[in-house]
């Protein structure tokens, strides 16, 4: 069942599957289990497999199919729709399983580091290399000595949502340029008790991207060397926020398993550090009148004397699997989606592209809903997005290790310098010796 | 020798069909009864908080099912969203298919169990015991483990994707057969040994003495087979791909997003997902503590 | 281990015929579950262990390395915090759930109007969605605004645990809630198992005089006896394997206090691809819970045979 590449064993392999055939058949032959019939293609008509998440909670598949299949109508695209959850989980096994699905979509760019290391992945430098793709955010995380395997068709990126309600009856202007203290101090400013309900000044959720990709954008520090003092400034500004009161403590956020959508819809925070890709969310949740919130954006606070605005962020991408069945029509649909066509069709409904051009920032600010502010609009634009999280081989082993530390420090369990010094150590120690 | 083998070899017919109380505590004073319900309600509220929470958010929108503090009766009740989840995701079909697949594999399981623990405890053959111990070894490994290799195999026999491979993967488990022999170990040897004197063969006596006598075993395996298997997202997740073959465990994972979930919806599915198996507790209770003499030997 | 009453019929000069046909007997009615059995459990499982001694990333050729991952696995600091965390939570997890689950069995095993009510309660934590029973457990378990807390404070402890968000606390948060969710599936065995005793010797006993004390130690033990052993076998095993609740209840967090072994074996192979060094620690979880289990066959066995 292991080498399948030695003669032997496939040998043995072979003979066991028969074996195993015969009797499935046989001891089992009693009703009809639901297959996958897949419609037989006829007339050089192709179905494309392409996996995706959660269909139907995605709107920017079915955008993108759409607009792929009426240019192309001789291919037809069939979604494999899998669990949000646990979809790293899922691709993982069925690539190990020598899976046939064309295309396969890389929901981060972790998982495209071990998938394209492993191999697994068909190599599309030429697409890349092609004079369209040169505005592409995001393309350079995809590049693997010089080679790519993926090409980006949704960029992400981290701003900040506010409350407009909140701001108003405070007095305060839009928050157009801040650096960490001015939040912080706005943030303290902003908390109060309205009706014997808390309004926290700021939400800041759990994850440790909140504070540690941030301060690597900021900084320019690398969060795969093995020394993270650059973390040091924004771990003080985060637990002041706590200490004093100003945003939820994190035990209390991770007991309560507190959603950042909750807090943010209900009004239990007048602020939220937030990626682009709960925009779309929120419009939803307003047109369908779940929230009645009043909100907008701001561009990511800074670290003072920096100049312009630096944030965080990370693109989604589509790769073709190496056994793909049709890797021609494959790789159409992937230069399709990080094309001009297919940044408009997501564009629409509130994603954000991975192709940037000012056409395509006008399209998305006039989708309805969208707050149309100036301070809203230079948010959207920011001028330095970097990768969330560097990718090398050792990326998935410090992100746990980060991560670990990161709760020790926020629960309070260690200050944050000794949590940083056993972040350098067991880098250093457990996954760059 | 279990303790129960000392006892007089006929006792297990001589039973009266009342069930196996110990005595007169049901009986008991006024004041004593009062007592035990006071006591089994304390405990009946405490267990029950996770499902009153459950229904509670299933009657909230997606955003208050956090909010803090905790409201344990939601402002407005959003009794529709019992009616949008059937809009939303095609439930009765996945409540089908979960169906589907727990009475097949509980009924398969049923069967091959009690058949091959009748030939663990009853039938002494040379490398029994070391068998058992590879059945009740493999217990012991955490389905991660061998999971990839399952999958390789049920892929190069054409079976992923099929409910072919949820059942052969799940209905011969070693669980039910150590269930079983377990309980078949606690029924005098005499009894057979009796039924052999009298002609009858191995089979006969697996099916007209120990099969009868070991309803209640058969009722908690028959209910923990079919929980296990409604309950199961990992198997169905990794083997069903077609929407249309999903089970409803995978039918309410799909309200949780990439960057976010509808926790009112997912809680609303929940709920509906347990009242069946709650009828199949309460019908099948009876059985496990319905004494077993009434269904004995004649 | 497996052991069977041995009237005097066996001890008779065993005739070669009866042996095989004894055989023929027994395999017959194994085989139809063992051939499902030994297809889709035995033959993968022996093929990832054997993937213990390989480096295999699934794609690559894979490569023997003989006890490389062994040897990886005794420095490597997660496996050693993970299998620290694993041995808690089974200590905890075993003894709470068995007296919890034994303690139900004899109080709903009764006649009163309205059991079967009480018993479905009983039964319900286990029955309930795990999302949801993590979500709520970790609710009363908050630190600040917590019913449990707020409880302590009210009972004049002044500090009270920080529970999941604490590294000390948290494994207790995360066996106190497994012991709640598992006493109702344990509950139901020993409800079956109580069915196996006479109602004779309690009325012997009774005349006898012994009071309840002396009959539950005298009679209902005893006789629970081939029931406690599968329920102790099957809690030993499942303790050692613990992962759904952990994984949504705390991740693994704070930090590493509630990393146990499944999860690292999830993590380094279905997640990391490591399915060599994965197998590797599976086969060293595998080993110490065969090694208990066996241990605990022979004082079944021991005491059996008194």
């Amino acid at each position: 069942m292991i080498a399948s590449n030695t003669p032997g064993r496939a040998g043995v392999r072979r003979h066991l599957m028969k074996t195993l055939g015969v009797a499935a058949a046989l001891s089992l032959a009693v009703t009809a289990c639901g297959g996958s019939a897949e419609p037989a293609s006829g007339g050089g008509n192709v179905t494309l497999t392409v996996t995706v998440w959660n269909l139907a909670k995605t709107p920017e598949f079915k955008a993108l199919f759409d607009a792929f299949q009426q240019a192309n109508p001789t291919i037809k695209i069939q979604p494999v729709d899998i669990l949000a959850d646990d979809y790293a989980e899922k691709v993982t096994t069925m690539l190990a399983g020598g899976d046939d699905t064309d295309v396969i979509t890389m929901k981060n760019v972790t998982d495209y580091s071990r998938y394209s290391s492993r191999g697994q992945l068909l190599e599309i430098t030429d697409l890349a290399k092609s004079a369209d793709t040169a505005k592409l955010a995001g393309l350079d995380a995809f590049k693997v000595s010089d080679k790519y395997f993926a090409l980006p068709y949704r960029q992400d990126f981290w701003l900040l949502y506010y409350n407009k309600t909140y701001f108003d009856k405070a007095g305060v202007k839009a928050p157009a340029a801040l650096t960490w203290d001015e939040y912080a101090k706005l943030a303290q400013q902003l908390t109060k008790t309205e009706g014997g309900k808390k309004v926290y000044g700021t939400y800041q959720h759990t994850w440790r991207s909140v504070v540690q990709a941030i301060a690597a954008a900021q900084t320019g520090g690398d969060q795969l060397s093995g020394d993270y003092s650059f973390f040091a400034d924004q771990y003080a500004t985060t637990l002041g926020l706590q200490k004093s009161g100003a945003a939820l403590d994190f035990g209390t956020a991770m007991a309560q398993k507190s959603d950042y959508r909750t807090m943010f819809e209900t009004g239990a925070t007048a602020m939220m550090p937030m990626g682009t890709w709960y925009i779309s969310g929120i419009l939803e949740a307003k047109a369908n009148g779940k929230t009645d919130v009043d909100w907008a954006l701001a561009p990511m606070p800074q670290r003072p004397g920096g100049t312009g605005v630096t944030t965080f962020g990370s693109p989604t991408a589509f790769a073709v699997n190496k056994k793909a069945e049709h890797a021609d029509a494959a790789k159409k649909f992937v230069q399709f989606a990080a094309g001009k066509a297919g940044a408009e069709a997501i564009t629409k409904v509130g994603v954000v592209p991975a192709l940037q051009s000012p056409e395509i920032t006008d399209t998305y600010f006039s989708i309805k809903g969208m707050p149309t502010d100036e301070v809203s609009k230079k948010a959207f634009a920011p001028d330095k997005v970097v990768l969330e999280m560097p990718v090398s081989e050792h990326t998935s082993d410090i992100d746990t290790i980060l991560k670990e530390e990161h709760e020790l420090i926020m629960v309070g369990d260690k200050s944050a310098a000794d949590g940083i010094r056993s972040m350098n150590e067991r880098v250093k120690s457990e996954v760059l010796n | 020798m279990t303790a129960l083998h000392d006892a007089p070899p006929a006792a297990a017919q001589r039973r009266p069909p009342a069930g196996a109380e110990d005595g007169d505590r049901s009986g008991g004073s006024p004041l004593r009864r009062a007592l035990a319900y006071l006591t089994l309600t304390v405990l009946a509220v405490l267990v029950l908080v996770p499902f009153a929470w459950m229904v509670s958010s299933a009657l909230k929108r997606d955003n208050e099912v956090f909010a803090v503090p905790i409201q344990w009766i939601p402002r407005e009740l959003r009794w529709s969203n019992f009616v949008e989840i059937w809009e939303r995701i095609p439930l009765l079909t996945y409540l089908g298919n979960s169906a589907f697949l727990s009475v097949t594999i509980t009924l398969l399981q049923l069967l091959t169990g009690s058949f091959a623990a009748y030939g663990f405890a009853k039938v002494r053959f040379p490398g029994r015991d070391a068998l058992f111990v590879a059945y009740i070894a493999t217990i012991a490994v955490p389905w991660q483990a061998y999971m990839v290799p399952q999958y390789i195999m049920m892929q190069k026999a054409d079976l992923t994707n099929t409910y072919w491979a949820i059942i052969l993967l799940q209905a011969f488990g070693a669980f039910g057969v150590f269930l079983m022999r377990q309980y078949y170990m606690s029924i005098p040897d005499d009894l057979c040994e009796a039924a052999r004197i009298d002609g009858l063969s191995e089979y006969g006596i697996y099916w007209r003495i120990i099969l009868p006598l070991s309803k209640p075993a058969l009722a908690s395996l028959a209910l923990l087979t079919f929980v296990n298997t409604w309950n199961d997202y990992m198997g169905p997740f990794i083997y069903l791909t077609s929407n249309e073959l999903w089970t409803v465990q995978l039918g309410l994972r799909s309200f949780v997003g990439q960057y976010d979930a509808e926790y009112a919806m997912m809680m609303t599915g929940a709920v509906l997902s347990v009242l069946p198996i709650l009828v199949i507790f309460l019908l099948g209770q009876r059985y496990f503590i319905r004494g077993i003499a009434t269904s004995g030997l004649k | 281990m497996a052991h069977v009453a041995t009237p005097p019929a066996t001890t008779a000069p065993p005739h070669r015929r009866r042996a095989w046909r004894d055989i023929l007997i027994g395999w017959s009615f194994i085989l139809p579950n063992f051939v499902g059995f030994a297809l889709f459990t035995l033959i993968p499982m022996v093929a990832a262990f054997a993937l213990a001694f390989l480096d295999w990333d699934s794609y690559s050729t894979p490569e023997w390395v003989g006890l490389d991952n062994f040897q990886r696995l005794f420095s490597d600091e997660n496996f050693h915090v993970a299998l620290r965390n694993t041995l808690y939570y089974a200590l905890g997890h075993i003894p709470l759930t068995l007296v919890a689950a034994l303690g139900l069995a004899i109080a709903l095993n009764r006649k009163l109007r309205g059991v079967a009510f009480f018993r479905t309660a009983a039964f319900f934590p286990y029955i309930t969605s795990l999302v949801a029973v993590a979500i709520v457990w970790n609710m009363l378990f908050n630190p600040t605004a917590g019913p449990i807390n707020q409880l302590l404070e009210a009972l004049g402890v002044a500090h009270p645990p920080k529970w999941v968000a604490s590294t000390d606390w948290a494994m207790p948060a995360v066996i106190v809630t497994s012991v709640w969710r598992d006493m109702g599936y344990y509950m139901v065995l020993y409800l079956a198992g109580l069915q196996t005793i006479p109602k004779e010797y309690y009325e012997a006993a009774r005349v006898d005089g012994a009071n309840a004390w002396q009959r539950f130690w005298g009679i209902t033990l005893p006789c629970l006896r081939p029931t406690t052993f599968f329920v102790v076998v099957m809690l030993t095993i499942q303790s050692f394997k613990v992962l759904d609740l952990i994984v949504v209840m705390t991740d693994g967090g704070p930090g590493r206090s509630t990393l146990v072994l499944s999860q690292l074996i999830y993590r380094e192979g279905i997640i990391e691809g490591k399915f060599g060094y994965s197998s590797a620690i599976a086969l060293v979880l595998f080993v110490i819970v065969l090694t208990v289990t066996v241990v605990q066959f022979r004082i079944n066995e021991r005491r059996s045979a008194r």
